[in-house]
């Protein structure tokens, strides 16, 4: 069986978005299934489909350092991105993936592993989606059903601009962001970090090209895009240059955060108010323990109150409310001039496991 | 409630099924549909993070998107099984989409809607015994695995 392959080559932020989806809009029955490579040549924001982008990015930032904001239609989270990343995009007709959309991400991820393996990089499949070395996500994914297609995206991180990225989101304080900014660092990796190097991209291509068509059993035919899929991409851009488009989704307004730096990684901000005093708890959880936590006020500083020993003695403990209660009990009555009560300081803690459990939709 | 498990996936004879789209039709005493996702789409999906549905009054042809649904990094159109025209949605998916996974054929229902020509458009679904063997086809040529049914999903004996 022969697959298209078309090297797009440098293309704009927003063509680089359009592509995948003016394929996937443009695609009839006799449409042979694509895989795409673009590079960004321009960098951008780019925010999932359900997200609201006036709760995900400080617009301002964004304005300010000329930044375009993308709607795409397909899931996760906002990524910045730009000319360090190759893309790679399949669009391909239903049925031809299996069935049960984890499995896309099976198959889609394999012949990325073995491209970072190629040029010595010990990659790994992550969780649902996720492409991990070295405990750092090293690709990002995302998957839709366009029109009649079924489309996987992801991308070869060559390196990676953490700062950008920290500065764009909104984020409820300064710590929030200084978290944020470490855990970017610490669990966002690129060849670049991996290898002290940045490969030759051509090469990357061409093993990833073998792996492809290794991995689907196939022959990758080099081909261009079709009048109609032009047509259809500029169609596409018309559609997510408009503010409606981009500004479409609005969630009810609260200060509370949750960002997924990787799979295993979280970093929330919860808030609970009671009697005139704010208590915000700065969580990042990983591997569904807390790693790091800070009690404050909403101004992030500490407040009048005392916690005595809480934050220390809950770091390193696994998010299980029977555990985070164990901990308050004994730990409250060192507590001075507490503003919440036992039950509400396990449910300011928990409000973080809960929300990650509704944003990943695994318990 | 007269149904039957095919690969642990639960379909009820007593809908009308859109097979190769993955929806379902329930005729409503007043003339109007229900139409949900089966338990085969929700199993497929995943567990669903978000639901958005088309707002009432839009009128919508068979095979065209009703709602949009995000599950995990996957999203995709629930497509209308009829040719008619939305005219409720369920508001209680935007708080809890994932009743879509625990309910697929009560509280997840997706909209209602009016059909322009309910006989012609029932007549293209199918229904009952029909429906089982439809979908027993379907699993066994698509190579569906055993359905996922999460925490606090409806039991059917």
């Amino acid at each position: 069986m022969v697959v298209r392959l078309v090297d797009a080559g440098s293309v704009s932020g927003l063509r680089s978005q359009s592509i995948y989806h003016g394929l996937a809009y443009a695609q009839t029955n006799s449409t042979a299934n694509t895989v795409v490579l673009a590079v960004p040549e321009d960098p951008y924001l780019c925010i999932g489909y359900f997200q609201d982008v006036g709760k995900e990015l400080n617009l301002a930032y964004c304005e300010r350092h000329q930044l375009p904001i993308v709607r795409r239609e397909t899931g996760g989270g906002c990524v910045y991105i730009d000319r360090n990343q190759l893309f790679v995009q399949w669009i391909f007709q239903a049925g031809f993936l299996p069935r049960k959309v984890e499995q896309w991400f099976r198959v889609f991820n394999q012949p990325l592993i073995e491209t970072y393996k190629f040029f010595g990089i010990e990659a790994y499949h992550f969780s649902i989606n996720d492409v991990h070395a070295g405990g750092k996500k090293i690709v990002g994914t995302g998957a839709a059903t366009i029109g009649e297609a079924e489309v996987v995206t992801g991308n070869f991180i060559f390196n990676f601009n953490s700062e950008h990225m920290t500065q764009a989101l909104m984020v409820p304080n300064n710590m929030y962001r200084e978290y944020l900014s470490e855990g970017l660092k610490k669990y966002i990796s690129s060849f670049h970090h991996e290898l002290g190097y940045l490969p030759d991209p051509a090469e990357v291509k061409r093993v990833y090209v073998q792996n492809v068509e290794k991995t689907l059993g196939v022959r990758l035919q080099p081909d261009a895009f079709t009048d109609a899929e032009y047509q259809a991409m500029e169609q596409v851009e018309r559609q997510f240059e408009k503010k409606e488009w981009v500004e479409m989704i609005h969630s009810e307004g609260h200060r509370e955060r949750l960002v997924k730096i990787h799979a295993g990684v979280w970093l929330g901000y919860m808030e609970t108010e009671k009697n005139g005093h704010c208590v915000s708890a700065l969580i990042q959880m990983i591997d569904d323990r807390i790693d790091r936590l800070f009690i404050s006020n909403r101004e992030g500083t500490e407040g009048c109150w005392e916690t005595g020993e809480l934050e220390q003695k809950l770091v390193g403990q696994p998010m299980k409310e029977e555990v985070v209660r164990s901990i308050v009990v004994a730990e409250f009555d060192a507590m001075k001039q507490s503003p919440l009560d036992i039950d509400e300081w396990v449910h300011l803690i928990m409000k973080i496991k809960i929300s990650q459990q509704k944003m990943s939709g695994y318990g | 409630m007269a149904h039957e498990k095919i690969n642990g996936c639960v379909i009820l004879k007593d809908l009308h099924y859109a097979v190769e789209d993955n929806t379902w039709v329930r005729k409503n005493d007043d003339g109007t549909v229900t139409v949900g996702m089966t338990d085969v789409a929700q199993n497929l999906a995943g567990p669903i993070l978000h639901a958005k549905a088309k707002g009432a009054g839009t009128g919508r042809k068979k095979g065209k998107p009703i709602a949009t649904v995000e599950s995990g990094k996957w999203v995709g159109p629930v497509k209308s099984p009829i040719n008619g025209e939305i005219i409720a949605v369920n508001e209680a998916l935007a708080s809890d989409a994932q009743l879509i996974n625990r309910s697929p054929y009560d509280k997840g229902w997706v909209v209602k809607m009016k059909s322009e020509d309910l006989a012609a458009d029932l007549s293209a679904l199918v229904f009952g015994e029909d429906a089982i063997t439809a979908y027993k086809a379907k699993i066994e040529r698509d190579k569906i695995q055993a359905c996922n049914h999460i925490e606090g999903s409806d039991t059917y004996a």
